[in-house]
């Protein structure tokens, strides 16, 4: 893949400080309400009101993917549309690259929409009147980029997402999977640093759903770009998140890296949804460890039967692979980095407690 | 008791009480409630008719409306050229209406005959490459020219054109407006309403009052007939966009209007047509009436034809708007036709085109210009000789029918409406039936609008009217309702009747006037007869609408429990499609008020000949009255309908 096709720049960071959004007559008295601590449930008893988004904050790092799960109604739609600003925002601030988006006025907006942001939408989003290569076209279209050269960019960004020969059909002649890559390559067309996703692969059988996530780390990895994705799949989480907030009522529960979460679950609400992960394939060596000091002396372990009398693991194995050794007998593994030092200490019964 | 250790009372949800031990004690309260109200009513009316048994509907405001319309019709005809109302505002509008009606016109008529036809035939084939509708469009734009009614189709097509055209240009930005603009919507929608529930002829008053007799008064009055669909269905074709599509467009940047102009009307395109083509339809139903304000064309030939009792000629001309309808039709399908695929390629066109204009001028050259003679009378020969041969000889049945329908039926009401019952128990009753139906409020609005009926000095044409409308109502009732339930029950039923009602819907009423005031001569009963037919097909439709879409599962429980057919129908199916049916009523009752003013061209009197004569005569002042009058009828009898459709709903769809 030529790099002008990846995109030119690398990701810009994103922050969210404080966001409030709620729907309803009377926001204001909502606000009061919510500030002595009144549930969401109250709130909408007491004014009608539905609280959104409920006070959050957040920063996600050039090239970072965040992504935000949680349930149906937890308000991850509401929270991606106000930070794309599709919806005002009731309370707080969303900075992009340093710029306030929150208080920037529509042709600001506009011009940052057509430069610097793009969005993944869970139905698609397609324009059924036009052909495929006319979606794709669309945002360079809107910028008033030449036919010619607009079709061009379009054509290329087609066959990267895998779609050459199918440039000239409508989207209805596609199927689900098909459409969806359409829908990323019409975000990927302007050449985007941002990059938001609304559960993009929701709607997608689950064969297609591992496919289209390979090419978004695919292209991720040529081209690293922030990226905000919805999901409501854990799985999906892990596989694609550096980080993931656990969202409920509105509200973050959590934020934090897989193992974070699967170790060291905030809530029931978080634990829940980490519990039918198969823990074995998700958690690593250097998650579970205890660290050691640079240069302590490796431990030894009467029943060892590899060279030294300790066994080996390396840090970013996933328990799965050394399990085995474990279930063997070994009580303690010395995990090393990739020069092979070791870095810290993993005893038989810190696994057990973490795949309990 | 054992049943407060059940869950149910665990998940806190009240137990629910035996029914019995609640209303038992209760029901000799509610018996005396029940018959309190219709003691209200026979006391009322044994009062209201003791105390008023002889006295006349005091007239109060006979001239207070119409003598000032009258002093300001006046005033318009005599100021037309002076008042700078008139030349600053109507008068351009007039002279550029006009100017777009010849000049559209003119083209047809310049045009060699030939032209039009390969014209359509070639749009169609060059947007939808489907030779079968090329052909039929060909086909059906030419059969004018068969029958000899070219010249006349060319000034109904001029007038449809033009009248479309300004339907679209008027109604799909308004329609984007509303889609947009709540507050909009909540001024114009019932604004619409009204224009729906107000009979046409009603509009032509102050059309002839701005724009004088002729075919901008015609025009003007089609656009505001035909314009609701197209609003209505641009509301919500724009607000049908899915709200994705609309926040991708937004998410890459684009401007409101980008969004409007590249999304949200394509995507609304086959709402729009849909709305295009319904206001076609409703500017072909208004043709005739607008021959009334002399705006010439096949409007004209009817009218004519109604005059002298010329069926078929009147079938050729009705055949011909039909045929004109449809290829405005078919033409506005293959313009908005977006899927490129099924486009043939540019250069065929082009070439396509080219012949078109080299075809046109050889034409011109040639001198063959009009449509080339055909005997017009031989086509729709029998279909008189049939109407007069069954006059001859059917005489013993229709003779009976017609005085049995007059005088022991119509005649004998109507004189008791008017002469014996006292005017008071005319508002009491029907204020009653609303109040019970619907509450306070639509009983004072219907006794105000019957009081209004006699303060405006038309009480008896009013209840004329009313009587020849029940009958109609009874008599369509009586052959719709049990055919709607035929075809609802019955697929083959519904598949036989659909083309007739198709036709009956289709062609204008007056056609089939034609023949009905050949056999029943000129009077009550062929509006009447009219009217059942116009009226019918709703009623029938519906009907079969509300039968079909009884559940199945309802159906086989019932024939689980072994019910027979009969007994499916009568307990399940009818009570189950009731509301559905009452919409049908609705509907039927709105058509028969439709044909009010129709029927008076034919003998039908009251209030329709009153309209008839003030828009022929000008009478401005009267024709507002009348009209604001059986616009009156419409809305209280709409509303009642509709009560009591609601009623009949099972309890948890209220
Ligand atoms: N325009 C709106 N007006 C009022 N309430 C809204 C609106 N949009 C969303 N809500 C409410 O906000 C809450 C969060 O909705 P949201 O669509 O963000 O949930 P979600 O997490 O995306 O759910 P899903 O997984 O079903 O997409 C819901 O209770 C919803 O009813
Ligand atoms: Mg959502």
């Amino acid at each position: 893949m030529s790099t002008d096709v990846a995109g030119s720049g690398a990701g810009v960071p994103l922050a969210v400080d404080g966001l409030w959004k709620v729907f309803g007559p009377r926001p204001d008295r909502a606000l009061t309400l919510a500030a002595d601590g009144a549930t969401r449930a109250e709130i909408q008893a007491a004014t009608g009101c539905t609280i959104g988004v409920r006070d959050v904050s957040f920063t996600v790092a050039p090239g970072e993917t965040f992504v935000v799960m949680g349930l149906s109604g937890s308000g991850k739609s509401t929270l991606v549309r106000c930070v794309a600003r599709l919806t005002d925002v009731t309370r707080g601030r969303v900075t992009l690259d340093g710029q306030d988006l929150t208080a920037m006025g529509d042709a600001d907006l506009r011009r940052i929409r057509r430069r610097t942001m793009s969005m993944v939408f869970q139905h698609f989003g397609l324009f059924p009147h036009r052909r495929v290569i006319d979606n794709v076209a669309y945002g360079l279209e809107v910028q008033g980029v030449a036919k010619a050269d607009r079709q061009a960019r379009a054509a290329e960004v087609i066959e990267v997402v895998g779609l050459g020969g199918w440039a000239q059909h409508y989207p209805q002649q596609l199927s689900g999977g098909m459409q969806q890559r359409v829908g990323l390559a019409r975000a990927l067309a302007v050449d985007p640093k941002v990059l938001f996703f609304d559960e993009p692969f929701s709607a997608l059988d689950p064969l297609i759903r591992r496919d289209m996530q390979d090419e978004l780390l695919r292209l991720q990895r040529a081209m690293p770009r922030t990226i905000v994705f919805i999901t409501h799949d854990f799985a999906e989480a892990i596989k694609l998140g550096d980080r993931i907030a656990i969202m409920k009522d509105g509200a973050f529960d959590q934020v934090g890296t897989a193992t974070e979460l699967i170790t060291n679950p905030a809530t029931d609400y978080v634990r829940e949804f980490t519990e039918d992960i198969p823990k074995a394939k998700v958690l690593t060596a250097a998650a579970l460890m205890t660290p050691m000091a640079p240069g302590a002396e490796v431990p030894h372990d009467p029943t060892g039967a590899g060279p030294g009398g300790a066994r080996t693991v390396a840090a970013g194995a996933a328990v799965e692979t050394f399990l085995p050794v474990l279930l063997d007998g070994a009580d303690t593994l010395t995990v090393v980095d990739a020069d092979g030092r070791a870095v810290g200490v993993l005893a038989r019964t810190d696994v057990a407690r973490a795949l309990g | 008791m054992t049943v407060a250790a059940e869950p149910v009372a665990d998940t806190g949800e009240p137990v629910p009480a035996p029914a019995a031990v609640d209303t038992a004690p209760a029901a000799p309260v509610s018996r005396a409630r029940r018959l309190a109200p219709w003691a209200v009513l026979v006391v009322g009316v044994l009062a209201l008719q003791a105390a008023f048994a002889s006295a006349t509907f005091p007239a109060r405001l006979d001239t207070t409306f119409s003598d000032p319309l009258d002093r300001l019709a006046r005033w318009a005809q005599s100021n037309r050229r002076t008042h700078p109302l008139f030349t600053g505002f109507f008068s351009p509008l007039t002279r550029a209406l006009t100017w777009a009606l010849d000049s559209v016109q003119g083209l047809l008529e310049w045009l060699p005959w030939f032209v039009l036809p390969a014209a359509v035939g070639l749009l169609i084939l060059v947007r939808t490459r489907s030779r079968g509708q090329a052909a039929v469009a060909v086909a059906v734009t030419l059969y004018p020219g068969l029958v000899g009614l070219w010249p006349e189709t060319m000034a109904t097509l001029a007038l449809m054109t033009v009248s479309v055209v300004l339907c679209v240009v008027i109604g799909a930005p308004l329609g984007v407006w509303c889609a947009f603009r709540p507050g909009v919507e909540r001024v114009v929608r019932p604004v619409l309403d009204a224009m729906q529930t107000v009979p046409a002829p009603i509009y032509f008053l102050p059309m002839l009052l701005f724009f004088g007799v002729g075919p901008v008064a015609g025009a003007f009055a089609t656009v505001i007939y035909a314009l609701p669909p197209m609003v209505r269905l641009t509301t919500l074709g724009i607000r049908q966009v899915p709200g994705e599509a609309v926040e991708a467009s937004t998410m890459f940047g684009a401007s409101g209007r980008q969004t409007l102009l590249k999304v949200r009307l394509p995507m609304a395109l086959p709402a729009i047509m849909t709305g295009i083509s319904q206001s076609i339809m409703m500017a072909l139903g208004i043709v005739v009436l607008a021959a009334l304000l002399a705006s010439g064309g096949l409007g004209q030939v009817i009218l004519e034809a109604l005059r002298q009792r010329a069926t078929g000629r009147g079938l050729a001309a009705g055949l011909a708007i039909v045929a004109v309808a449809t290829v405005l039709d078919r033409a506005a399908r293959a313009v908005a036709q977006t899927d490129r695929t099924r486009w043939l390629g540019r250069r065929p066109a082009l070439i396509a085109l080219g012949a078109l204009v080299a075809a046109a001028v050889a034409g011109r050259l040639a001198g063959s210009v009009a449509f080339p003679g055909v005997a017009e009378t031989t086509l729709f020969d029998p279909v008189d000789s049939g109407v007069v041969w069954v006059r001859d000889n059917l005489s013993w049945f229709t003779r009976p029918v017609n005085d049995t329908i007059v005088g022991d039926v119509y005649v004998p009401v109507r004189d008791f409406l008017t002469g014996t019952v006292a005017w008071p128990v005319l508002v009491a009753v029907p204020a009653w039936l609303a109040w019970r139906v619907k509450g306070w409020r639509l009983a004072v609005f219907t006794a105000a609008a019957v009081v209004t009926m006699g303060l405006l000095g038309w009480w008896a044409d009013s209840i004329d009217t009313l009587t020849q409308v029940a009958a109609a109502v009874v008599l369509s009732l009586a052959v719709a309702l049990p055919l709607g339930v035929w075809a609802g029950t019955s697929t083959r039923v519904e598949a036989v009747l659909g083309p007739v009602l198709d036709t009956l819907q289709t062609l204008p009423s007056f056609v089939y006037m034609i023949p009905v005031v050949n056999w029943f001569t000129v009077g009550i009963v062929p509006g009447m007869i009219a009217s059942v037919l116009y009226a019918v097909v709703p009623g029938i439709r519906i009907t079969a609408l509300g039968i079909r879409q009884v559940p199945t599962e309802s159906l086989e429980a019932s024939q689980a429990f072994g019910a027979t057919p009969a007994q499916t129908l009568l307990g399940v199916r009818i009570p189950l499609a009731a509301p559905t049916i009452m919409a049908a009523v609705n509907q039927v009752i709105m058509m028969v008020l439709a044909m009010v003013i129709i029927a008076g061209l034919v003998g039908g009197g009251a209030l329709g000949f009153q309209v008839i004569n003030a828009v022929t005569r000008g009478e401005v002042g009267d024709g507002f009255e009348v009209g604001a009058i059986i616009a009156l009828m419409a809305m209280v009898l709409d509303r009642l309908t509709q009560g009591i459709g609601q009623r009949l709903q099972p309890p948890s769809d209220r």
